[in-house]
């Protein structure tokens, strides 16, 4: 009972330590600024490290309660399980909604402490103190929440001494992603919070100046990567475990991960053109704001019973909360940037709508159109509930239907906009520039007719998957020419193998939405059953039970084209008697084959019902993902030597003035008008 | 010479002969049918437009349970039988099941405004770059006498644009 | 630097006055649209009403639910109609569960007190053995019937996911209210009073 009461006391302590901070922390720098006293701003470093410690300390409570499977503790209670084995037990932390808080939390003061640590020689710069002070103010709300309404070391009934919790969802303990997806897709999430954070710094100081934008970039790229893959195995987890062959269900659940995603990708694109052009600052504030206010949005909307969803959990005060929170930051953004309008105009105009520039706008439009009707779709129930008392439900088949042109649409621009130089292109220079990535389309197109490809929708969406990748590597060829490696380094290279990346999400995504096949097939031990080019022939059904006797895995046992025996598998439960399918992929580059078991089969039968799958190109949707991480890295990287060999030269403009970096775009408006 | 070959390919013919082959390949691919579709692709292309009744939010194509699972068996024998459209069958389901089931929202009434409101986003944000690029068409014309600040300003970006270049050269 | 530009738009900027008079409208569209969302929000939100869950059979016939009581006698919904019916879907290990059961007793109490006029009541068994139902109800307390259901059919056509929840359904077989969660023994009652009255 004392280590009960350990794990509890020191993981409010944790908490009570991380608030404690960060308000201290908040108001040490709005003293320091009101008084002009810079030994007070040096000192909020040592606040953002203590919150840092103190979320730390509650977290390693957090997971020593459920280690030593503490039941004097309400949320172990309702997460925790003797049977869950260690891996699965580690994540059971975020498997509900107040330990998925506290993930949040302890990333956020991390992200705080990040920002102490990186900026520490500049702590007494009045514009990283307020940001550092908008990121103690999040953190004290998270703070609160973790404290309060959600708070994760409530005292439980008390229970019997051999008491056995439930254990995670099962959907949660069994597959290796729920440990990664959660934290890096909040990485992703609370990432963007460090933007956020200088943006209304910048507002309140009235520095509007392209300083802050620089300063972020990288926490803003990265966020944003973090959010890709966060999001991405997302999809693989569902499309491992759910079971409906899927990746992708526009749940509401998901398109919350996805609106932030939407506006911050927005943001990434137009934040050049104000880096460039000192142009669009309102227009950059507010995507950021709204990415970082859409993730609060939509933690709102998934963690608080608002809207149903199979992923959604918990209901409780827990939604006012983040709901006021929302308000708050949209009333201080909005009412900011009114305060700072005259300052927020922008100076200078975009010539013609044929330039960088341009399309830069026009991805700026699509993308903000894309996250209006995913938000619209996602809360239209609830209007329609509102107005006319009547439950309607808006799915899959409406977000495909819309997003289906805006993705066809973003990949002409993905074509087009690389190869566009700044301020005009000439109707020459693009004919000459896009030549070959044109024909890389055409070759794209040729060779899915000739695969046997049907149907204009994917066949458009696989030419101008080649013509957006040729025009991808034309600048990578270009530039590695040029540089040697460093061509594949910096922004504008980084960002085209990123480029890469998405055309083969989107290419695998219109080619598995559109070709997928699937058939339920009767087998039995004694025949083989052909079906679509594959045959299957049951071996045997089985049966096993883990040595806790919590699960029993009910596997049919399935020979694959004479070569590999699969297993989909229905897995029941015992503690909490939930039943859940587990598929069965074989992965090929070309086509996966998934194969689930239809209910009703017995261990020891000599038939069993399977549904099959055939999908092509799923396996691109992760090889994508791989390619986006590591084009983000190398946009993130460039060679830092040559930016300091700049740096002396352009110094005395540095405040305020045209942005110094501008990594390799230089490039591509220098670029001949052809290469012979 | 070989530059010469080069240009002329890329102008006008080498975009004609490639318009050409663009159009022939996306009319082949698009009205080649891929052979009649196959009862159970019908089905699941049905039951991704249906709701599960008892669950929240997921289709009965992904869902797995039980009441799924009937309407499910429903739509196939409705497909096996072959006598109704996709339409048909949908429209049957759902007043079959007096719920709103039809994951794909009607374009009547006030659904429309859940189909209406994006094209009217879209259309805003369209107008809105229209113009915007006027304006800004109307501002680059009104500053055809450059004033001496202008001259200035220009020395100085070009001055950055120098440094920056500079900067360029040594990793060229 | 900065301030040749700031001085030199001044002048020059015919589009930025026009932006200065559009400005006011878009913000006002903006803050109308928030407002709108936010309104929506709170008329939505759950926390404000009783925890009554929502389902697509609320008002409709209850779904097919055949089962065997502890005892060994069948147990057949649409054979219970005449009678107001609450379907308690438990689990012995559940945590709300155990919390929610005095709550549970006190309302049967009640409603034996009712005689003819008061609800049967009957827990429905989700993903658990006789034996621990049996040492539940030992150790609990309680003494109505639990239904036992093969591969408990019963919850899935409720479509209930977590335990514990408590369904009301009445004499004519129509679902009246859903509770997700723990119920107490006056918001059963007070619902089944309000049903009966047609206040609801």
């Amino acid at each position: 009972m004392i280590a009960a009461s350990l794990n509890s006391a020191l993981g409010r302590g944790g908490l009570l330590l991380m608030l404690a901070a960060s308000v201290i922390g908040a108001l040490t720098i709005v003293l320091g600024v009101w008084q002009k006293d810079r030994r007070l701003l040096k000192q909020a470093p040592r606040y953002a490290w203590l919150a840092a410690a103190g979320s730390v300390l509650a977290v390693i409570m957090m997971q020593r309660a459920l280690i030593t499977r503490d039941y004097s503790i309400a949320y172990i209670q309702q997460v925790g399980s003797g049977d869950t084995p260690v891996l699965y037990n580690i994540a059971a932390m975020w498997s509900a909604l107040e330990g998925s808080i506290l993930l949040w939390g302890v990333t956020l003061a991390g992200f705080t402490g990040a920002v102490a640590w990186r900026f520490r020689k500049r702590s007494d710069d009045e514009l990283v103190g307020w940001a550092l002070m908008v990121m103690f103010v999040v953190t004290a709300f998270f703070a609160v929440l973790s404290f309060g309404p959600a708070d994760a070391f409530q005292a439980g009934v008390p229970v019997a001494p051999d008491f056995n919790g439930p254990g995670p969802n099962p959907l949660l303990q069994n597959h290796i992603l729920v440990l990664f997806h959660p934290p890096i897709l909040y990485l992703g999430y609370v990432g963007f919070t460090v933007p956020f954070a200088f943006a209304i710094a910048a507002l309140v100081t009235g520095r509007l100046g392209e300083g802050w934008l620089m300063e972020t970039r990288r926490w803003a790229l990265f966020s944003w990567a973090f959010l890709s893959i966060g999001i991405l195995l997302g999809g693989w987890w569902s499309y491992e475990v759910l079971g409906w062959s899927g990746v992708w269900a526009w749940d509401p659940v998901e398109n919350a991960s996805l609106l932030p995603w939407l506006t911050g990708t927005a943001y990434i694109h137009s934040v050049l053109v104000q880096e460039r052009r000192g142009m669009l600052r309102v227009w950059n504030l507010s995507l950021l704001i709204s990415t970082f206010a859409l993730t609060i949005l939509g933690t709102f909307l998934t963690r608080s019973g608002v809207i149903n969803s199979v992923h959604a959990f918990g209901d409780g005060p827990v939604g006012s909360w983040l709901l006021g929170g929302f308000v708050v930051i949209a009333v201080v953004s909005l009412a900011l940037i009114a305060w700072r309008g005259d300052r927020l105009r922008s100076p200078g105009s975009i010539d013609s709508p044929l330039s960088r520039e341009g399309a830069f706008l026009a991805n700026n439009v699509l993308f903000t159109v894309f996250a209006f009707i995913v938000l619209l779709g996602t809360v239209f129930p609830l209007l329609v509930e509102a107005l006319q008392d009547r439950r309607t439900v808006v799915g899959a088949p409406y977000f495909d239907r819309l997003s289906m042109p805006i993705g066809i649409v973003m990949l002409f621009l993905m074509a087009i906009a690389p190869v566009l130089p700044w301020r005009k292109a000439s109707q020459e220079l693009l004919s000459t520039r896009l030549f070959w990535p044109a024909w890389c389309g055409v070759g794209a197109l040729v060779f899915s007719v000739a695969v046997g490809a049907t149907g204009w929708a994917p066949l458009v969406a696989f030419g101008l998957g080649g013509f957006a990748a040729g025009a991808a590597l034309r600048q990578i060829v270009l530039a590695t020419r040029r540089q040697g490696w460093r061509g594949f380094v910096g922004r504008a290279n980084g960002g085209m193998v990123v480029h890469l990346g998405v055309i083969m999400i989107a290419v695998a995504l219109a080619a598995s939405n559109s070709f997928t096949h699937s058939a339920t097939l009767e087998l039995d031990t004694d025949g083989v059953v052909e079906w679509g080019s594959h045959t299957f022939a049951l071996d045997s059904v089985t049966v096993e039970t883990n040595a806790a006797e919590s699960e029993r895995v009910l596997k049919a046992n399935v020979l694959l084209d004479g070569e590999q025996v699969y297993s989909p598998a229905m897995t029941t439960y015992l503690n909490q008697g939930i039943t859940v399918g587990t598929p069965s992929v074989r992965t090929g580059l070309a086509k996966d084959v998934y194969l689930t078991l239809e209910p009703g089969a017995e261990p020891g039968d000599s038939t069993a019902v399977i549904r099959v799958f055939v999908k092509p190109m799923i396996l691109w949707l992760w090889i994508g993902g791989l390619i986006m991480a590591v084009g983000t890295l190398l946009a993130a990287f460039p060679g830092s030597k040559r930016r300091r060999a700049t740096d002396a030269v352009s110094a005395p403009i540095a405040v305020g003035g045209p942005p110094i970096v501008r990594d390799s775009e230089q490039l591509v408006t220098s670029d001949p008008v052809d290469d012979e | 010479m070989n530059s010469s070959i080069n240009r002329r390919l890329k102008s006008w013919p080498g975009w004609a002969l490639m318009l050409v082959v663009v159009v022939a390949f996306l009319a082949v691919g698009s009205t080649r049918s891929s052979g009649p579709q196959s009862p159970e692709d019908r089905v699941d292309d049905i039951t991704q437009r249906i709701a599960c009744p008892v669950c929240d939010g997921e289709s009965v194509f992904e869902s797995q349970n039980n009441s799924s699972r009937n309407i499910r068996n429903q739509v196939e024998s409705l497909v096996r039988s072959n006598e109704l459209s996709d339409d048909e069958i949908l429209s049957f389901v759902d007043n079959r099941f007096e719920a709103e089931l039809l994951l794909v929202p009607r374009a009547s009434g006030l659904d429309a405004l859940v189909w209406a409101l994006p094209a009217a986003g879209f259309v805003l944000g369209m107008t809105g770059l229209i113009v915007a690029f006027r304006r800004w068409r109307a501002d680059a014309a009104g500053l055809a006498d450059p004033t001496d600040d202008d001259r200035a300003l220009v020395d100085a970006a070009l001055a950055a644009d120098v440094d920056q270049d500079a900067g360029e050269g040594s990793g060229r | 630097m900065t301030t040749s530009v700031d001085e030199l738009t001044e002048p020059a900027s015919t589009g930025g006055r026009s932006g200065g008079r559009l400005a006011p409208f878009i913000a006002l569209g903006i803050a109308v649209a928030l407002i709108g969302l936010v309104v929506l929000f709170i008329g939505a939100d759950p926390d404000a009403p009783a925890p009554q869950g929502a389902s697509p059979l609320l008002g409709k016939p209850a779904p097919e639910a055949v089962g065997e009581l502890d005892d060994g006698t069948p147990f057949d919904l649409s054979r219970r109609k005449g009678s107001w019916v609450v379907l308690n879907f438990f689990q012995s290990s559940c945590i709300p569960c155990i919390a929610e059961h005095p709550e549970l007793v006190e309302f049967v109490d009640q409603q034996a007190g009712l005689g003819a006029q008061g609800a049967e009541f009957y827990s429905v068994v989700t993903g658990d053995t006789r034996a621990n139902v049996e040492a539940f109800f030992e150790r609990e307390g309680g003494d109505w019937p639990a239904i036992y259901s093969d591969g408990d059919q019963i919850t899935v056509a409720f479509g209930v996911a977590q335990v514990p929840e408590t369904w009301i359904i009445d004499p004519r077989g129509v679902v009246q209210a859903r509770f997700q969660g723990e119920v107490t023994a006056e918001v059963l009652s007070v619902t089944i009073q309000q049903i009966r009255e047609g206040i609801r």
